[in-house]
């Protein structure tokens, strides 16, 4: 979603040395005849045009996320941390640990390709060591750390001043999974870009692996995931801008994970058993004003309802101060409540046909608190290189926390 | 729902009817105005919220699916 404000490059400007230079060289310079042909070509008065294919920007970003707290879906000793191999064993009283530790890298690169069309290459990894799976398989712990890694390729033609077609694809492997993404899009703005519409279409199809109650494989099932969504970003002022879409999806297939447990009335455990098929609405509003102290203020609120009975209210504020020309920083609080999905349970019947223990599917509420610093660093081989850092807390209703931090690095070209 | 889907729709529609001219939006370039500043953000806070809450979407990302984890 980018604002649809137009920003063009800034014009050298020689001023009065070069009026002086000018001068000098037109009155040094020999007559010639009138006949002559000229002896500059098109790129000593024009700038020179710039390379076919061409890099505008690279990014890089390196997060580490910290998550500890218990699930009744986890089959992890509710101790968690390194050593949660070590299962429960027999009746399963209380949750399990969500203990986890991510690792995320991911590299962007934003190349030109002539005047129309832009590609966006995004290489995305999570090194993830989880308690929860780690416990399926409790002797070899080959389920401890987790690597997935994506590619990502988004190309976009501007097929007109006002309008483009974006068309993305991308591939996704996991150790026990892998998934393949195709999309496409269209934006169009109005009104000398006051009025920006977007809609796109998404595909996702997911192959993975099934597991038996004692953690032995059990073939492979998949997923598919379609979702419609249409938006539109509007200019309302000199210093205000907002923004509403509607998020359509549809799911069918496996949709856990495959190893999530149910605590039985009995005292024992079974799989989960979801429903196959799973539809999802999501609205959301957005803007942004510019504060009259060299600062900004976004707000957000999102409505989310889906047809396992879960309804959900999203708000985040997000206020930002330019401390400099080169730096800001910005402060961010997030609210977020859900309903249960309506067959939620932490102890279920044993001859249940439809039940999940899965925390994420709780009735819950949580908070985010951040803070972040943002950085521009005039360098002489790159326009621009910004630099950030940012941390941020979690933490759940229903017994889960998460720190994050945060570090990103840009040359933009 | 319905009631605030249509105040929201007659919002957009009347907003429609601003002109900003381009001379007058240099507050709106302002990296701090952009909904989206940057896309490897954007990834990791989607990330940590869709894979720990069960309501995710909108913003034109799919809920659900992609990832073991969701």
């Amino acid at each position: 979603m980018r604002l649809p404000v137009r920003i063009r490059p800034p014009r050298r400007s020689h001023g009065w040395a070069g009026a002086a230079l000018a001068l000098a060289t037109l009155a040094l310079a020999p007559p010639a005849a009138a006949d002559d042909p000229p002896s500059f070509t098109d790129t000593d008065i024009l700038d020179r045009p710039a390379p076919y294919f061409r890099i505008e920007s690279v990014n890089l970003r390196y997060t580490h996320y910290d998550q500890s707290g218990t699930g009744y879906q986890s089959r992890a000793a509710p101790t968690g941390g390194p050593g949660s191999e070590l299962k429960l064993v027999g009746p399963h009283g209380g949750p399990g640990s969500e203990w986890a530790t991510v690792e995320q890298p991911q590299a962007e690169i934003i190349a030109k390709q002539g005047d129309k069309i832009t590609h966006r290459i995004w290489l995305p990894v999570d090194i993830v060591t989880a308690a929860s799976p780690d416990a399926i398989d409790a002797v070899s712990t080959a389920s401890r750390t987790n690597e997935a890694g994506s590619i990502d390729w988004t190309t976009t033609y501007k097929a007109t001043p006002e309008s483009s077609l974006t068309v993305r694809n991308g591939l996704h492997n996991e150790e026990n999974y892998r998934s393949w993404n195709s999309s496409f899009g269209v934006t169009r703005s109005l009104a000398e870009d006051n009025t920006v519409l977007e809609a796109s279409t998404t595909l996702l199809m997911d192959w993975f692996d099934k597991y038996t109650l004692a953690g032995a494989h059990d073939g492979h099932t998949s997923r598919t995931s379609a979702s419609l969504s249409g938006g539109v970003t509007q200019l309302l002022s000199p210093t205000t801008v907002v923004h509403f879409d509607y998020g359509l999806t549809l799911q069918r297939g496996q949709l856990g994970n495959g190893w999530n447990i149910v605590p039985l009335t009995t005292g024992l455990e079974a799989l989960e058993i979801l429903p196959r098929t799973r539809v999802r609405h999501a609205f959301v509003g957005r803007v942004a004003q510019a504060l009259p102290w060299n600062g900004a203020a976004h707000a957000f609120y999102r409505f989310y309802v889906d047809d396992w009975g879960i309804r959900a209210h999203t708000v985040e504020l997000e206020l930002y101060q330019r401390l400099s020309r080169l730096s800001y920083v910005r402060l961010n609080y997030r609210y977020h409540l859900q309903t249960g999905a309506d067959f939620f349970t932490t102890r279920a019947p044993p001859d249940f046909t439809l039940a999940t223990a899965d925390s994420d599917l709780a009735p819950l509420d949580a908070q985010t608190v951040g803070v972040k610093g943002a950085f521009d660093i005039p360098v002489h081989f790159a326009r621009n290189l910004h630099a950030d850092l940012a941390v941020e807390r979690y933490f759940r209703s229903n017994d889960l926390r998460v720190s994050v931090y945060s570090c990103g690095l840009g040359l933009l070209f | 729902m319905k009631k605030a889907l249509l105040v929201a729709l007659l919002a957009a529609g009347s907003a429609g009817c601003v002109i900003v001219p381009q001379n007058r939006r240099a507050r709106l370039a302002d990296p701090m105005m952009a909904f989206t500043q940057d896309a490897l953000e954007a990834h990791r806070k989607q990330k940590l919220y869709s894979t720990r809450e069960g309501a995710a979407g909108g913003d034109g990302i799919t809920a659900g699916g992609g990832c073991a984890c969701q």
